[in-house]
């Protein structure tokens, strides 16, 4: 088997007691890429990613890392590089020592293990700190430290759980650059944990979303964010609106509405087009985010659906609560679901 | 996992193996199957000894005594600790170590300080002579006085911990909250110190009162053969009498107390933190 | 203290003598000149001091002690360690009950415990009294042993054992040069604990004592009954201090209030 990637799930489950985290997975971990498991809290992400490093061991299905079956093999004989959400830095050791653990264990020398330990820190901008003390350091700079420790030993795979989520927000988005800078200097396979769809989007060259242990779908941001696959991949990355059809649904985010004040019955054209109501206004400088209560011809309920349009402030049209308004989207940015 | 098991149970083997072949074993056979007895004939004595005024005096003085000590450790304990865990002084955390020291100290030594204040020739007696309150030193050792007094030094700084650690959590702004709606000090104490820290008091008492009812150097030598306690009377059934089935009815009679004791606080505990 | 509260005030300061008052007394007597144990003493001298360290008896009793009391802490932490690990690190079910039953010996009355090993053991099975000894301070002080490293080990996160097996360290491996060192203080204070503690041990000490081989309490406990001269105080204030050393090293180490009941200050 020719090795085109770094590891591959197949079939694999983890089932705690009678609760299943992990549903029968196939995933294939592509060489030289960054790979980002993505799903709500509880979904089975850490487990996964546990399972691939070799602390879970798979209740069923087969684990291959370059087409080797690891099934079985315990964490120390995967060479994998782990990154902790805790950054999990021993805290009796240097910043050095910390990188250069991995490197002792794999007997290199003395000088040799200096230069890397050095070269590694260097890539993290943290070559000034080598002699500090984890717990001397913000939570960026353990974090990447955490990152330095797990590059040193050269893996095959680099992963990470929820790298970003003890960050403030500015070093959040700092750091996506900076993993994203590391992955391509290093040509590193790195899998990645988030539950944040922006930051799934942005860092990604291939996305996986899960949902109660099972791959939702998977593909290229640039292939899944504008083709949801269902419903839910639909819902977590941001569309809002979805109105029921005769066989179908179609679903359309909330920037892509348009509510204008109606002109007799709504002009019909190939794109969506619904008479509603505005119920709620929520000015929000750039933009306002408009609720809307609309009657769908295609829904079984005679309830009206709830739509959210996002429009901005400059452009958007005066509009009140209880005014009656006419909602259109072009058909480029509808999508059509399963029921 | 067939190797994760392994190698806990080879953690677990060694400790294994030391509490039941030196404790739990050795114990069982002491209580239930004594040497040259039999298990009917420890029940029997055991019967004997919850009717027989003597030995029920015994059993009395050693909870009644325990019952003193226990409510004194916590009177005079939780004080200590609420002050402690208030106060703002630097002194605080030395006074706090003063209160603990103790613990590591002998009981011999401790209990020792009170033959030399109260015995004949002590502070107190020689004291009250002096002062021609009395014309003879009265006679304060082998006394209960002498044993509550004894118990209460030993036992204190145990509950100063306990009730410490609960105080410690208890948040002082809840304090300052529930005085800032008015309530006065003595109300937030009653209603906001008291019931917050009452896990502590609970496991401050259970330990103190386990304490006092099985403890040996205190009543010995603060009691005597005057004021006999289960644990004097144990030793005394098991090292001059050797009368194994009175030793082990004894120990049984210690090991329920203090097993009792012990589910009391824990149901009591659970309620106090339910609530 | 605070006197805007008077009766916690009162209370607590009564709690300080009872608790602090006999030592003094204690201190004074033993610096008599006198030879009985009296108040007020008859002047000043140390020739107490020179008896204790020269009274034989006492200063073997003392050597017994110490040796008993490490071999108990040392004991008790290498069997201790492994079952705090596994308790805290192994997937065991009914950990808690585990758990309980290693802590049993804390809570049945050591003079049980006591009488149990001198009846089955020394007499039962003719163990000689310093084995048995031995067993029962090791056994005694187990507990204190799984709890207090146990306590340590809890506040250890796991995340960086498990990312040391990440890059490349055995189970072993792992134990030795991640969880020891970082278990260190846990470790220290359990042996501080077990020490003292056997060390100051009475109940077990005296029933299991032989004319060769006693403790230094028992033998202090014994010689109060028979003689009433002031070299117990003198030995006791020796005893005084070194417990004041271990204080001080305690708090110069780990902080000598978290060693009981995980007092954070
Ligand atoms: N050891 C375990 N025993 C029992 N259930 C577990 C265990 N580990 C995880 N679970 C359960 O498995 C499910 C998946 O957990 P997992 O940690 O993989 O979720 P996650 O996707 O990483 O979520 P999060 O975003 O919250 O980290 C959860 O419902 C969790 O409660
Ligand atoms: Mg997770």
């Amino acid at each position: 088997m020719s090795v085109t990637s770094a590891a591959q799930f197949q079939a694999v489950s983890q089932v705690f007691g009678d609760f299943t985290a992990v549903d029968a997975i196939d995933l294939t971990i592509p060489e030289g890429k960054l790979t980002t498991l993505l799903g709500p809290s509880g979904c089975g992400k850490t487990t996964s990613l546990r399972m691939l490093a070799g602390y879970l061991r798979p209740t069923g299905g087969r684990i291959l890392i370059r087409g080797e079956d690891f099934t079985t093999a315990p964490p120390e004989k995967r060479n994998l590089g782990m990154v902790f959400q805790s950054y999990a830095l021993f805290p009796h050791m240097s910043v050095a020592d910390n990188v250069g653990y991995g490197l002792k264990l794999r007997r290199v020398s003395g000088s040799e293990r200096a230069k890397r330990v050095t070269e590694a820190l260097e890539m993290v901008g943290l070559a000034h700190l080598a002699g500090s003390r984890p717990k001397q350091l913000s939570g960026g700079q353990q974090q990447r430290v955490a990152i330095a420790r797990a590059v040193a030993i050269e893996p095959d795979l680099l992963l990470l759980d929820e790298p970003l989520s003890n960050l403030d927000a500015r070093l959040r988005l700092q750091m996506r650059a900076e993993i994203r800078r590391i992955q391509s200097e290093t040509g590193l396979s790195v899998v990645l944990v988030t539950h944040d769809q922006d930051e799934a989007l942005e860092m990604s060259d291939q996305m996986v979303v899960m949902k109660d242990g099972r791959i939702q779908q998977q593909g290229s941001p640039q292939d899944v964010f504008p083709a949801p696959a269902n419903r839910f991949v639909a819902e977590f990355l941001g569309y809002e609106n979805f109105v029921p059809t005769a066989d179908a649904q179609v679903t359309v985010r909330p920037e892509h509405l348009h509510v204008n004040a109606r002109q007799s019955p709504a002009a019909t054209s190939d794109g969506l087009s619904l008479d509603g109501r505005v119920t709620d206004l929520a000015y929000r400088g750039v933009d306002v985010l408009v609720t809307l209560a609309a009657d769908a011809p295609g829904s079984s309920s005679p309830d009206p659906i709830r739509l959210v349009a996002d429009l901005r402030a400059s452009t958007a049209p005066d509009l009140r609560i209880g005014d009656e308004v006419a909602i259109t989207a072009s058909p480029g940015h509808l999508v059509t679901l399963p029921a | 996992m067939r190797g994760h098991r392994r190698s806990l149970m080879l953690l677990l083997l060694p400790g294994l193996v030391l509490l039941l072949a030196g404790f739990l074993v050795p114990a069982l056979i002491m209580l239930l199957a004594p040497p040259d007895t039999t298990t009917g004939e420890v029940l029997a004595r055991l019967g004997q000894m919850l009717a027989d005024p003597y030995d029920l005096t015994i059993i009395g003085r050693t909870l009644g005594l325990g019952l003193i000590v226990t409510v004194t450790c916590v009177v005079l304990g939780f004080p200590i600790a609420y002050l402690l865990a208030r106060s703002q002084s630097r002194w605080a955390g030395v006074l706090l170590a003063v209160a603990i020291f103790p613990l590591l100290l002998s009981n011999v030594v401790r209990t020792f300080g009170w033959l030399v204040v109260l015995g004949s020739q002590g502070a107190v007696g020689q004291t009250l002579v002096a002062l021609g309150i009395v014309d003879e030193a009265p006679q304060l050792l082998y006394t209960p006085l002498a044993i509550v007094l004894g118990l209460v030094q030993l036992f204190l700084p145990l509950a100063v911990v306990s009730c410490y650690s609960a105080l410690a959590q208890v948040d002082a702004n809840l304090d300052e909250a529930a005085r800032g709606l008015g309530a006065g000090r003595a109300r937030t104490f009653w209603t906001i110190v008291v019931p917050l820290s009452w896990p502590g008091v609970v496991v401050a008492a259970t330990l103190v009162f386990a304490g006092s009812i099985t403890a040996y150097t205190t009543p010995y030598l603060l009691g005597g053969s005057r004021q006999r306690m289960l644990s004097t009377q144990l030793f005394q059934y098991s090292s001059s009498t050797i009368d194994w089935a009175a030793a082990s009815a004894t120990a049984m009679i210690m090991t329920v107390l203090v097993f009792g004791v012990a589910a009391l606080s824990s149901v009591m505990g659970r309620r106090a933190r339910a609530s | 203290m605070n006197t805007r509260r008077p009766v916690a005030a009162s209370l607590a300061v009564l709690g300080y003598i009872v608790m602090i008052a006999p030592l003094f007394f204690v201190v004074i007597t033993a610096f008599t000149a006198g030879s009985t144990v009296r108040f007020p003493p008859d002047g000043f001298s140390l020739r107490w001091f020179e008896a204790a360290v020269t009274y034989q008896p006492f200063m073997s009793a003392l050597a017994s002690s110490l040796q008993l009391a490490v071999f108990a802490a040392v004991a008790s932490l290498a069997l201790g360690v492994p079952v705090a690990l596994a308790i805290h690190r192994g997937k065991i079910p009914g950990k808690g009950l585990l758990e309980g039953m290693f802590l049993s010996p804390l809570i049945v009355p050591e003079l049980v415990v006591g009488l149990a090993l001198y009846q089955q053991f020394m007499i039962g099975l003719g163990m000689n009294n310093l084995t048995t000894l031995a067993i029962g301070h090791t056994v005694l002080m187990f507990p204190y042993a799984v709890r207090v490293t146990g306590a340590s080990l809890a506040l250890i996160d796991p995340a960086v054992e498990d990312a040391a097996r990440g890059l490349g360290a055995s189970p072993m491996r792992t134990f030795f040069t991640i969880t020891l060192p970082l278990l260190r203080p846990g470790i220290f204070s359990a042996a501080l604990l077990a020490f003292v503690t056997s060390f100051n041990n009475v109940p077990l000490s005296l029933l299991l004592q032989s004319r060769e081989f006693r403790t230094l309490p028992v033998t202090m406990l014994d010689y109060v009954q028979q003689n009433y001269d002031p070299i117990v105080a003198s030995t006791s204030v020796l005893i005084l201090a070194g417990t004041v050393l271990v204080a001080v090293v305690a708090e110069r180490t780990v902080g000598f209030a978290k060693i009981f009941g995980g007092i954070n200050r």
